[in-house]
């Protein structure tokens, strides 16, 4: 199978002139992380709206296409943008409370100098460290997944949530940090 | 030296491999097909889409320049036929003191009492609204030459000539109902013919042309495409109230033209900044649809809301991501 060398801004530039092949192969590169992206903000409590939202997501991206302009942000970022907004959305319209997290205590968080982890070895664990992510403060579990899934920049993920690089870094790290204090739980309980 | 928060970690690996082990390829597929068919579907629907937000912003627009198309024809193809010269013409002094009877036109009625108010100076005055339409059987009309006012200041260039017909501003008195009322002048009748024809007699080209007729009610019915404009007077005795005009739809239409003086206005006389049209569109949601980073900015300032909802549960904030314009998320405080 060949890679798939063009640009993001290239497919969405062809998806606009009519090209269904080209969005399809935009939506098959970000599907996942979106998706996963979208549906760890949500939680287990909204599950069910995932699928809803994630299709939201691509219309809007696909309505919106000719707006794009790759010298303001990545794809990726706009994407993650949209994806977050629409879970925002729905939070509101379910009168949710999206509570900010307490980043400031997760400054005393432990950070092990070893990753417990290597690798995930069965279905039970990674549904632990999901859960582990779900219950990350908002931001930062935004911040993880767009990080570790999509692999965007820290200046990426800054732009798709609206705030300055530092503060994407702090979310990102207290993420990291929290998730490593679930970890050494697990291995000391499976140690 | 690396940043530790830009590096590969550990941890961002063990939740991805968490998500690939727990991940349910039929349920991606499905999902798939389900999201490009629906991408599909909507790329063909927005055609008519586009079409219909772009009547909703500019609808004002596109019916004033109907309206003024239609004045436009009207006055080119509906031309009054020269009046009969009666044995003695009347002196062209009488032609403000009052109408007198004579044969109805076959014309058809334009109105444009704002321009006889003017020449008259008595707004207030001004007679009931009238149609503008071609008719198919002659309507009554009034008519009459209005003089042209006096220069400010002795100038050696006289103002360019304009041919009247009609009586507003000359303050006939309106007649009863049902009752043909007719008045002509017939020597400014026939001056007005030839400025009409194209010229006064002189060589001088006619540079504007103010009709205003009336037309039964009776035949409105009939008439295909009908203009009326209301002075403040005619206004009330129909019983338009303009403060019966919702301000909250005044407000979002000069949000989606992007009148920001007028939204200001609108604004300090008390206009609910998030007033919803039927589809639960707010003016904010309006001006980042309609890309006005100006008007949403000022909305914004005016404490309208990012969060609130339409009937389709779209945000501003959320209009304003996926339009992706980093100057609207400044001017409406979502910049970074």
């Amino acid at each position: 199978m060949e890679p798939d060398l063009a640009d993001d801004a290239e497919l969405l530039s062809a998806h606009g002139a009519g090209d269904a092949r080209a969005f399809a192969r935009l939506y098959d590169r970000y599907d996942r992380p979106c998706f996963h992206f979208i549906r760890r903000l949500l939680g287990s409590a909204h599950a069910d709206a995932a699928e809803d939202l994630h299709q939201e997501t691509w219309i809007a991206i696909s309505r919106n296409a000719g707006a794009f302009d790759a010298a303001k942000a990545s794809f990726s970022a706009w994407l993650f943008t949209v994806a977050r907004h629409k879970v925002f959305d729905h939070f509101r319209r379910q009168k949710v409370a999206v509570l900010a997290g307490d980043e400031a205590a997760l400054m005393l968080v432990p950070d092990p100098a070893a990753s417990p982890l290597e690798a995930v070895v069965s279905r039970d664990l990674a549904r632990r460290i999901i859960a582990a992510v779900e219950a990350l403060p908002l931001e930062q579990r935004g911040a993880l997944i767009m990080s570790a899934h999509a692999g965007l920049s820290l200046e990426e993920i800054a732009h798709a949530t609206g705030v300055a690089v530092e503060t994407a870094k702090s979310r990102l790290r207290y993420a990291r940090a929290k998730l490593r204090q679930v970890f050494a739980g697990e291995r000391s309980v499976h140690v | 030296m690396s940043d530790p928060d830009v590096t590969p970690d550990p941890i961002d690996a063990a939740y991805v491999e968490a998500e690939a082990v727990l991940s349910d390829e039929a349920a991606r597929a499905a999902r798939r097909a389900r999201v490009l068919a629906a991408v599909t579907r909507q790329g063909a629907r927005d055609a008519p889409a586009a079409r219909a937000r772009l009547w909703r912003r500019g609808g004002w627009l596109v019916a004033a320049s109907v309206s003024g198309l239609a004045l436009v024809i009207a006055s080119q193809l509906y031309r009054p036929p020269p009046l009969p010269l009666p044995s003695k013409p009347a002196p062209a002094a009488t032609s403000t003191t009052g109408p007198t009877t004579a044969p109805a036109l076959p014309a058809p009625a334009l109105a444009l009492p704002t321009k006889a108010t003017a020449r008259g100076g008595k707004s207030e005055a001004a007679p009931p609204p009238v149609a503008v339409a071609p008719s198919p059987a002659p309507p009554p009309v009034v008519v009459a030459l209005l003089p042209a006012p006096p220069p400010a200041a002795p100038s050696d260039a006289a103002p360019p000539p304009r041919a009247f017909l009609g009586g507003a501003a000359a303050a006939p008195p309106p007649p009863p109902p049902g009752a043909d009322f007719v008045a002509s002048q017939q020597a400014p009748a026939r001056r007005a013919d030839q400025a009409l024809a194209g010229g006064t007699g002189n060589g001088t080209a006619v540079t504007e042309l103010v009709v205003t007729a009336e037309k039964r009610e009776t035949h409105l019915e009939s008439v295909p495409v009908a203009i009326t404009a209301f002075t403040s007077s005619s206004r009330d005795a129909v019983g338009i109230n303009p403060a019966a005009v919702d301000p909250g739809a005044q407000l979002r239409a000069a949000a989606a033209a992007g009148r920001t003086e007028d939204m200001e206005a609108l604004l300090h006389q008390g206009a609910p900044v998030d007033a919803p049209d039927a589809a639960g569109d707010t003016a904010l949601m309006i001006s980042i649809q309609a890309d006005h980073p100006a008007a949403a900015a000022l909305l914004r300032r005016h404490g309208a809301s990012l969060d609130r909802t339409n009937h389709a549960g779209e945000s501003a904030r959320g209009m304003a991501a996926e339009r992706g314009d980093a100057a609207l998320d400044q001017a409406i405080g979502l910049g970074p």
